[in-house]
């Protein structure tokens, strides 16, 4: 059980631990501070999923971390397109034979990722699974695909070619060989469902990320404004680009260096772009805050398809967003932020900071 | 207390093919095929955290509409109306539930010292019954269950979903058809690292929320997590055990818990045949899994997939060690000890049809309502772990082996 306090050397992604450290070092006996601050880390979702969560004493500080983490298996057992269990699975297996019943969380999922299908007018689609695997990058270090490849790949993608029915809660492919990956929003959803958890637990204070793509603040260390956290340079990832404290809000960060490969010079990202089937060139990483996980996933990955000029609509559509973009100019990044709440530091590779 | 008492005279006509089936596909028939549109209405009787999921796989069948919810924790109703989408009606005592018009069948996922109460009340009302597992903490519970599914004439299925599991049912097929040889060993193990105690809001609702502690309420890990292997157990050999013999402790949660935190427990079937169960709560490297032991191969089981392996044919089994033509012993050579680490041969499944065995469980269990066909995992299903559950508990708190014989007897 990777169960320590004061965690520094296990921070390798977004969060800042300085005013977690401080918070947890004042919490000594003597000053008889009501809370320590606790964390632990599991694999789950093909990440790991970290935790920070101030409790009473490391036996509560368990009890808690058991619930956080069964709830994250719980919605991976549902959402996994890996597992063969899985009511995704399910769905993706037999939904082109025949509408495929599901029950009404699943259901509303579904609806909410296809709203954002809608709203972005397909950036963000979930029927990108064929082009992933078309691309190597499920269960693969990447490939780039044949011209056959993709031109079926393509010919069984696209969220119009999805039926969802809420009168009967059915899902419905119009087109055989068509398959739902919830990569793009299922990590948040886990995220907010575990917030649920905890706050239903009694926690006011937590930490939860998956990886490094999204995390969720539950309230704020005692006595801080909120939790710190850095937003790397995509460029050098050892640099901040800037800082932020959230409080019950989430931050999601999709990055042209998660998942990878290069080929002749070219990279190409995990990221398609569902309209031309083929990787996002031009973006190196994109984070938006959002009052929940589930949507700072889905406009993370979508803003990072549609580019900083034409996100503007989508990032209003939803109360509480800001956005802050790096975009490749020739090798060398140029930074558009949407209301995010600090200026970005001016990074020796960041050459321009524009606010939209 | 009279051993004899416990006795209880289950006809091997009345315990039914179910336990002893070599399992063909289970499925339950489509003989009058009822369009899925048609409702069946559920009433949930114990909507805590199993109760909640498994209210999620049952509205993944068509048709089926949760109409009452019965709890006694007030936060369980908002969360399970937020499974279910809808403001589904509420109830504080199982019998007002009972009393409700519009329901077709009850799922009891309550505590297990509560589960003959609200199986029985439940099929007196006229309802078939999805009961969790194990079937009932005492024997007496076990039994009364059994004779009031029979009077009344009421399907009953039990929460054993590894019975719907594709993989599990070609397991038994293929070692049934003598693929691993003789079976006379089975090693089933749940190895889980942590403390199995849930968090508790205010230290009032501390038995309630975590009644698997207390016996009072509970089999401990015997019951919610040995019980699927020990029914495992049971289907592979085609019988229930001779004798029990067991041990455990509270050996590392000394807090308060009644139950034990580890158990290692021996079942002896008929025919020489042994079932071995061990569960740890602090240490989770084994997993859950059950290994089915024959002369020529062995399968692992676990709750996504299974594995044959077969042993290497051994024409010479040692080689001689000769002095000037003299033989004076055999060779000794770890080869053969070693355990073997390579790959198996997995069941293959056709695409898709993996499935979840909790759903399968709902979807089966639904279509038995529909179809008016006996469950596979029936009450005698349930009756046959249920009092393993029950005797190896009492076989570990007595120190002792316990023969079934004195305590159940199948004519």
């Amino acid at each position: 059980m990777n169960d320590n306090i004061c965690p520094w050397s296990r921070v390798n992604h977004l969060i800042i631990a300085a005013v977690i450290c401080f918070a947890a070092t004042s919490s000594s006996p003597a000053l008889a501070a009501p809370n320590q601050i606790f964390y632990e880390s599991r694999p789950a979702m093909g990440t790991s999923f970290d935790v920070y969560l101030y409790a009473p004493n490391r036996e509560r500080a368990s009890q808690l971390f058991e619930a956080a983490f069964d709830e994250i298996e719980r919605v991976e057992a549902a959402l996994s397109n890996y597992r063969p269990s899985s009511e995704l699975s399910r769905i993706n297996a037999s939904a082109a034979d025949a509408p495929v019943v599901t029950d009404p969380e699943v259901f509303a999922l579904l609806e909410r990722a296809f709203v954002y299908s809608q709203k972005s007018n397909g950036p963000f689609d979930v029927t990108v699974g064929k082009l992933m695997k078309a691309w190597g990058f499920f269960r693969g270090a990447g490939h780039y695909p044949s011209s056959e490849e993709l031109a079926r790949a393509r010919g069984q993608t696209g969220w119009q070619r999805v039926k969802l029915d809420q009168r009967t809660r059915s899902v419905f492919f119009l087109v055989r060989g068509i398959e739902i990956d919830l990569g793009g929003i299922g990590k948040g959803y886990a995220l907010d469902c575990v917030a649920r958890v905890l706050r239903e637990a009694g926690v006011t204070a937590a930490l939860i990320s998956s990886g490094s793509s999204s995390l969720y603040a539950i309230g704020a260390p005692p006595g801080k404004a909120g939790w710190p956290v850095r937003v790397p340079d995509p460029l050098d990832r050892t640099r901040t680009l800037s800082t932020i404290l959230l409080k019950d809000q989430s931050l999601s960060t999709s990055g042209n260096y998660e998942k990878f490969f290069q080929l002749n010079g070219q990279k190409y990202c995990h990221i398609i772009d569902p309209r031309t089937g083929r990787p996002v060139e031009g973006m190196l990483q994109t984070s938006v805050i959002a009052p929940e996980a589930t949507d700072s996933d889905a406009l993370s990955t979508a803003v990072f398809v549609m580019g900083p000029e034409h996100s503007a609509r989508l990032l209003d559509s939803v109360a509480g967003t800001s956005a802050i973009f790096v975009t490749d100019k020739k090798g060398m990044g140029r930074v558009v932020q949407v209301r995010w709440p600090n200026q970005a530091k001016n990074a020796a590779q960041l050459i321009k900071t524009e606010e939209r | 207390m009279n051993r004899r008492s416990f006795v209880t005279a289950i006809s091997a006509g009345t315990l039914g093919t179910a336990i002893f089936a070599r399992a063909e596909k289970v499925f339950t028939q489509e003989k009058n095929p009822v369009a899925p549109s048609d409702q069946v209405r559920l009433g949930i009787i114990g909507a805590g955290s199993r109760g909640q999921e498994m209210i999620r796989h049952f509205l993944r069948v068509p048709g089926v509409h949760i109409a009452g919810l019965c709890d006694i924790y007030e936060p369980r109703f908002a969360a399970t109306r937020k499974i279910t989408g809808e403001e589904t009606p509420i109830y504080r005592d199982h019998r007002r539930l009972l009393e409700a018009r519009d329901l077709d069948a009850i799922v009891v996922a309550t505590p297990l010292n509560l589960h003959a109460e609200h199986v029985i009340t439940s099929v007196q009302s006229g309802r078939h019954v999805y009961g969790e597992k194990s079937l009932g903490l005492t024997l007496e519970h076990c039994n009364k269950i059994v004779e009031a599914a029979k009077q009344n004439g009421k399907h009953f299925q039990v929460g054993h979903q590894y019975r719907y599991a594709p993989w599990f049912q070609e397991v038994i097929q293929r070692v049934g058809k003598g693929e691993i040889g003789k079976v006379t060993h089975i090693y089933g193990y749940w190895h889980r690292n942590a403390s199995w105690r849930r968090p508790v809001p205010d230290p009032k609702f501390e038995r309630l929320i975590n009644w698997r502690l207390y016996k009072e309420y509970s089999g401990g890990l015997t019951a919610e997590l040995g019980s699927h292997h020990i029914d495992f157990a049971n289907w592979v050999f085609g019988a229930i055990p001779e004798s029990v013999t067991g041990s455990g402790g509270i050996d590392t949660y000394r807090d308060g818990r009644e139950t034990n935190d580890n158990v290692q427990i021996i079942f002896r079937y008929p025919g020489g045949r042994t079932f071995t169960f061990s569960s740890l709560t602090d240490n989770a490297k084994a997993g859950a899994a059950a290994w089915v032991y024959g002369k020529d191969g062995s399968v692992e089981v676990t709750m996504a997939d299974a594995i044959f392996y077969y042993e290497p044919k051994r024409s010479s089994p040692v080689s001689d060690v000769m002095e000037q033509g003299v033989r004076t012993g055999a060779t000794y050579s770890i080869k053969g000890e070693m355990p073997y680490r390579g790959p198996g041969t997995p069941v293959k499944l056709p695409e898709g049809a993996a499935g979840n065995p909790n759903f399968l469980a709902c979807k089966s269990f639904i279509e038995s309502l529909r179809n008016n066909a006996r469950p596979f995992a029936d009450e005698h299903v349930g009756w046959a772990s249920g009092v393993s559950v029950y005797l190896a508990n009492r076989a570990i708190e007595e120190g002792r082996r316990i023969m079934f014989a004195d305590h159940v007897r199948i004519k």
